[in-house]
């Protein structure tokens, strides 16, 4: 068999390379597509809107514009108080969930003890218990130690709920860092507490944005807990007030929906202004 | 005279790998006990009161009797049963995620603002996403307009209002609430992939197919495993806030699943017992999930 | 008095992994003292037991006269340079540097002032402001040296500040280095696996292998009279050549035998060494600068060899021969790994850097009558008569 001398390799089409397809065409449709995804995922955010901006009676009858819902939207419900209520809650459960589970990444991590392993697998697989398999008890046990009615039996127990996924987010985290660093800490004098706040945490900042995001999303919306462990109506949080309006005969729907929209704008917000730490942070957490 | 040198101090008791692991233990205390408390605690608790006759403040013991009684209740199997039919959801909560995450990674012009959209749902409350949801079945709703663009005129649904259809409603609603932390997910998988493994196999000849199911799945499989925890966890619970406000359980209860029969049970009809029972067969119902998703996908925990 | 002793030191891993074992040593205040051997001879184990960041199994360590077995790190006033520098990465290099000071309460002022000593006397005034991220290599090298600098501590510990740099900048800093150290007088361990850099900086160097100590003495010392064939065949570059041979004493005369090559041992090597019966084996050592190159044949105490191989190195020629009729004779080489492994039999010599020999030349060569030295064939220790050197205290 003869080879051809003369076939070199630039008588042929050169392979695209992945930035560039073969065909501009390919992009353009691509394009349009998520464009597409884009406007079903954005669909919440057109019916809040649209619908908001309509009083009551416009709703019913199919349609106009009014502003009228929103201005009156704090005579049906508190938004303000159960914003700040939420706020409350969220800042609160955050604050703990961090300062429980960042010492406690460190010890999984770099403070072997026995049983160690043990443990921090026990503590992770809490995080597959549903809230309502032991919904009954929790409450009850809430209840008697008289922390319904206020935001601390709440937020205990965000915080027991949102442990297990930072402890393990943290440990996977820290174990990136190298020993030498620490190990540099202890001869330069620190101790292990020490060694924690002033070395590793500085280091674990994506780690502990993405934590702070998630666990804000997750306990800004969250119903179920806000729900029955406050019972006290003046320190209810956004999503309750909502759920509750939504359940009530006399409910204009504008005003819910531009009620929801206030719900919806922190959490929103949180994300916007965290967002390039989520990925790092999901990265280096699940990498290891 | 006496000798400088005794002042030597003696060795200390703590030897230096002792004093690490204590500071180990002390450090990981807080969320031993929180978890504990909180989580551990409760579980047995609800194994105790599941054979109990309890409304919340006084508990008759009855025995294991109680377990039997349950399992004859038909609303129990009604809702294992939409529990399960919603697990069909699962693959397109994860199916359909991949696909985006994977368009998202062709980076496209703008793919950044693309991503941050598809996320923004995730942002908000199941709550809100519920009421939206309700106001895209309901008979004037926005499905009906659709249909009716398309063509259909004659056509009218009323998904939430069917004992048929309302599951199916509250299943598609689930998928999309799940669209945006699945996509990150994965889009944070291909992000890790090295570049440098797609062009080998290109180099070795290989298609794009082949490319998709011999490189890229097995690299995602990790992130495959938590998504799947992730969405199946939050079917069993957080699906609680799309039911308490689309459908109320109802209509009947064709909507009512385990995490919405035990509230109703238990805050509805005082039941306390009844629903730490159901409480632990929802717990058991989410370990074995977990455990199928250990043999199935495999592990290296 | 900042002196460091080990005394019978052991460390032992799991059930039976013996990092170091019954390690004694002792360092005078000032002195610069490296801890030289292949991966995994219980250098860098030996040192980190020093700063306290490894437990002692057995054994005292004592800084200063005092015990420090189970004193925390932050108590023992050494100061430490790792492999890897370990700079706080969300620290500037005033603030990397200072840091210590300031966990000791030291006032701004004078942490300041510290600083700037520091940095001054390893060039790093420029970069006070930045971040380790922002730096060369070598600059963060500097920095990890500065961090231990300015503590002023009792110690130096120095675990392979020099392996992640490039060659040229390698011999910028042993110099570099040794200069601060003698600046500063203070005692300083260094870990190192390259016997250059030990011979180069060190006071007196520490040879280790498998955990055990093999010999300390001073550089020259560890050159020109190695306690045993590891040390031997560890130090010098190219290595010194080990020949395995025998020994054949008539009267008064000793004779190597090497195959059917004869060569007579000069009779003061019967006087200082005590050499076996005739008849048994024996491991002969010749350093490559002491094999001369014969221009004309000369039978009385020539070998003869083949050239195997020649390096050109630009300054000189570095040959490899193969004895002829060399019988049963062979050389022994030491590995990277620490072990002793027998080649067929080649002698490295140095010739100059214009001579002209290619593979398969006929060569005689002629040892240095001088500086041969003689090992056990069973234990490989040094068969000269022991006067300081050895490897106790």
């Amino acid at each position: 068999m003869t080879t051809s001398l003369t076939d070199t390799p630039t008588d042929r089409e050169p392979r695209p390379s992945n930035k560039q397809p073969r065909f501009k065409f390919g992009r353009v449709v691509l394009f349009v597509v998520m464009i597409g995804i884009a406007i079903v995922m954005l669909y919440p955010f057109w019916v809040m809107i649209a619908t908001s901006l309509m009083s009551s009676a416009q709703f019913l009858s199919g349609g106009g514009f009014s502003f009228e819902s929103w201005t009156s939207l704090t005579a049906t419900i508190p938004v303000g108080q159960e914003v700040l209520s939420s706020t409350i809650i969220c800042t609160s459960s955050i604050l703990i969930i961090l300062l429980i589970g960042l010492p406690a990444g460190f010890a999984f991590s770099k403070l072997r003890f026995r049983m160690s392993t043990l443990v921090f697998l026990g503590i992770v697989s809490a995080m597959m218990v549903p809230l309502q398999a032991i919904l009954m008890p929790e409450f009850v046990n809430v209840t008697r130690l008289g922390l319904t009615g206020g935001y601390a039996g709440a937020v205990l127990v965000y915080a027991a709920l949102g442990t297990p996924f930072s402890v393990f987010l943290f440990t996977t985290y820290f174990r990136g860092v190298p020993d030498e660093l620490i190990e540099a800490g202890i001869v330069d004098g620190l101790g292990y507490f020490g060694a924690l706040w002033r070395l590793v945490v500085p280091i674990a900042i994506p780690a502990i944005a993405t934590v702070t995001v998630l666990q804000f999303i997750q306990i800004w919306d969250d119903l179920l807990v806000g729900l029955l462990f406050i019972q006290n109506t003046g320190e209810r949080p956004i999503t309750v007030g909502l759920a509750v309006l939504a359940a009530g005969r006399t409910t204009s729907i504008p005003q819910l929906m531009a009620g929801s929209f206030i719900s919806a704008l922190p959490a929103m917000v949180v994300y916007l202004v965290f967002q390039r730490f989520l990925v790092k942070g999901l990265t280096m957490g699940i990498d290891r | 005279m006496t000798d400088v040198t005794a002042a030597v101090p003696r060795a200390r008791r703590l030897s230096l790998r002792r004093r690490r692991q204590f500071a180990g233990v002390l450090f990981a205390l807080p969320a031993i006990v929180l978890v504990l408390g909180f989580i551990a605690v409760p579980i047995g608790q609800a194994v105790y009161y599941s054979m109990t006759q309890w409304d919340g403040v006084t508990a008759t013991w009855i025995g294991p009797s109680t377990w039997s009684q349950a399992f004859h209740n038909p609303t129990l199997w009604t809702a294992l049963q939409n529990n399960a039919i919603l697990l069909l959801s699962v693959p397109f909560a994860l199916g359909i995620p991949l696909l985006i995450a994977m368009l998202l990674h062709q980076r496209v012009a703008g793919w950044k603002i693309f991503r941050s959209i598809y996320f923004l749902p995730t942002a908000i409350s199941w709550v809100v996403l519920g009421l939206v949801a309700e106001r895209f079945f309901a008979y004037e709703g926005t499905l009906n307009s659709i249909i009716h663009a398309l063509g259909f005129s004659s056509v009218n649904t009323n998904m939430l209002g069917y004992e048929s259809t309302a599951l199916s409603a509250l299943g598609i609603t689930f998928v999309f609430t799940m669209i945006g932390t699945n996509t990150m997910l994965f889009l944070t998988g291909l992000a890790t992939l090295d570049p440098s493994l797609e062009e080998a196999a290109r180099i070795d000849g290989a298609g794009r197919w082949r490319i998709f199911v011999h490189i890229t799945l097995p690299h995602l499989s990790r992130f495959i495993q938590l998504a799947f925890v992730m969405t199946v966890i939050a079917l069993f619970s957080a699906l609680f806030s799309l039911i308490f406000v689309m459908t109320g359980g109802g209509p009947g209860y064709a909507t009512t699943t385990m995490e919405f029969l035990i509230y109703q049970t238990g805050f509805n009809q005082g039941d306390f017992g009844t629903a730490a029972l159901y409480g632990l067969i929802l717990f058991v119902l989410t370990a074995i999930v977990g455990v199928i998703q250990l043999r199935l996908i495999g592990s290296d925990e | 008095m900042a002196d460091i002793t080990f005394d019978g030191v052991t460390k032992v891993f799991g059930d039976d992994i013996r990092a170091v074992d019954n390690l004694s040593l002792q360092v005078a205040d000032g002195e610069f003292m490296v801890l030289v051997g292949p991966s995994g001879c219980g250098k860098t184990t030996a040192l980190r037991m020093l700063a306290g960041l490894e437990e002692i199994t057995s054994g005292t360590l004592s800084i200063g006269g005092a015990v420090m077995n189970n004193v925390l790190p932050k108590d023992r006033d050494v100061a430490m340079v790792f492999q890897n520098y370990a700079l706080y990465p969300h620290m500037s290099v005033a603030q990397n540097m200072g840091f210590a000071l300031k966990i000791r309460g030291e006032s701004k002022p004078e942490i300041e002032r510290k600083v700037l000593e520091a940095a001054t006397i390893l060039h790093l005034t420029d970069y006070l402001d930045r971040r380790p991220k922002a730096l060369s290599g070598g600059q963060r090298q500097r920095v990890a040296m500065g961090r231990a600098i300015v503590r002023s501590p009792r110690a130096f510990l120095m675990d392979e500040p020099l392996s992640n740099l490039d060659a040229q900048l390698r011999v910028e800093m042993r110099l570099e280095i040794a200069r601060i150290q003698r600046l500063l007088g203070v005692a300083t361990v260094y870990v190192t696996h390259d016997q250059i850099e030990a011979m180069t900086m060190g006071d007196r160097v520490a040879v280790m292998r498998g955990g055990k100590l093999q010999q300390v003495a001073t550089p020259q010392d560890l050159y020109d009279h190695p306690a045993n064939e590891f040390v031997a065949g560890f130090t010098g570059s190219p290595p010194m050549n080990l020949l395995r041979a025998h020994l054949e004493n008539v009267d008064t005369m000793s004779t190597l035998v090497l195959g059917r090559q004869r060569l007579e041992v000069p009779a003061q090597y019967a006087a200082s060494h005590d050499l076996p019966d005739s008849g048994a084996e024996i491991v002969f050592g010749i350093r490559p600068e002491d094999v001369e190159v014969l221009t004309h044949d000369e039978a009385y105490d020539s070998i003869t060899t083949r050239v195997e191989r020649r390096e050109a190195l630009g300054s000189e020629i570095l040959v490899h021969l193969s004895l002829l009729d060399a019988g049963d004779t062979n050389t022994f080489v030491v590995t990277d790994a620490g072990s002793l492994v027998a080649r067929p039999t080649t002698l490295v010599a140095k010739m100059g850097p214009r001579a002209d020999v290619k593979a398969g030349d006929t060569l005689s060569v002629r040892f240095a009558s001088d500086n041969f030295h003689f090992f056990d064939a069973t234990t490989g220790l040094s068969l000269r008569h022991q006067t300081t050197s050895m490897a106790t205290a």
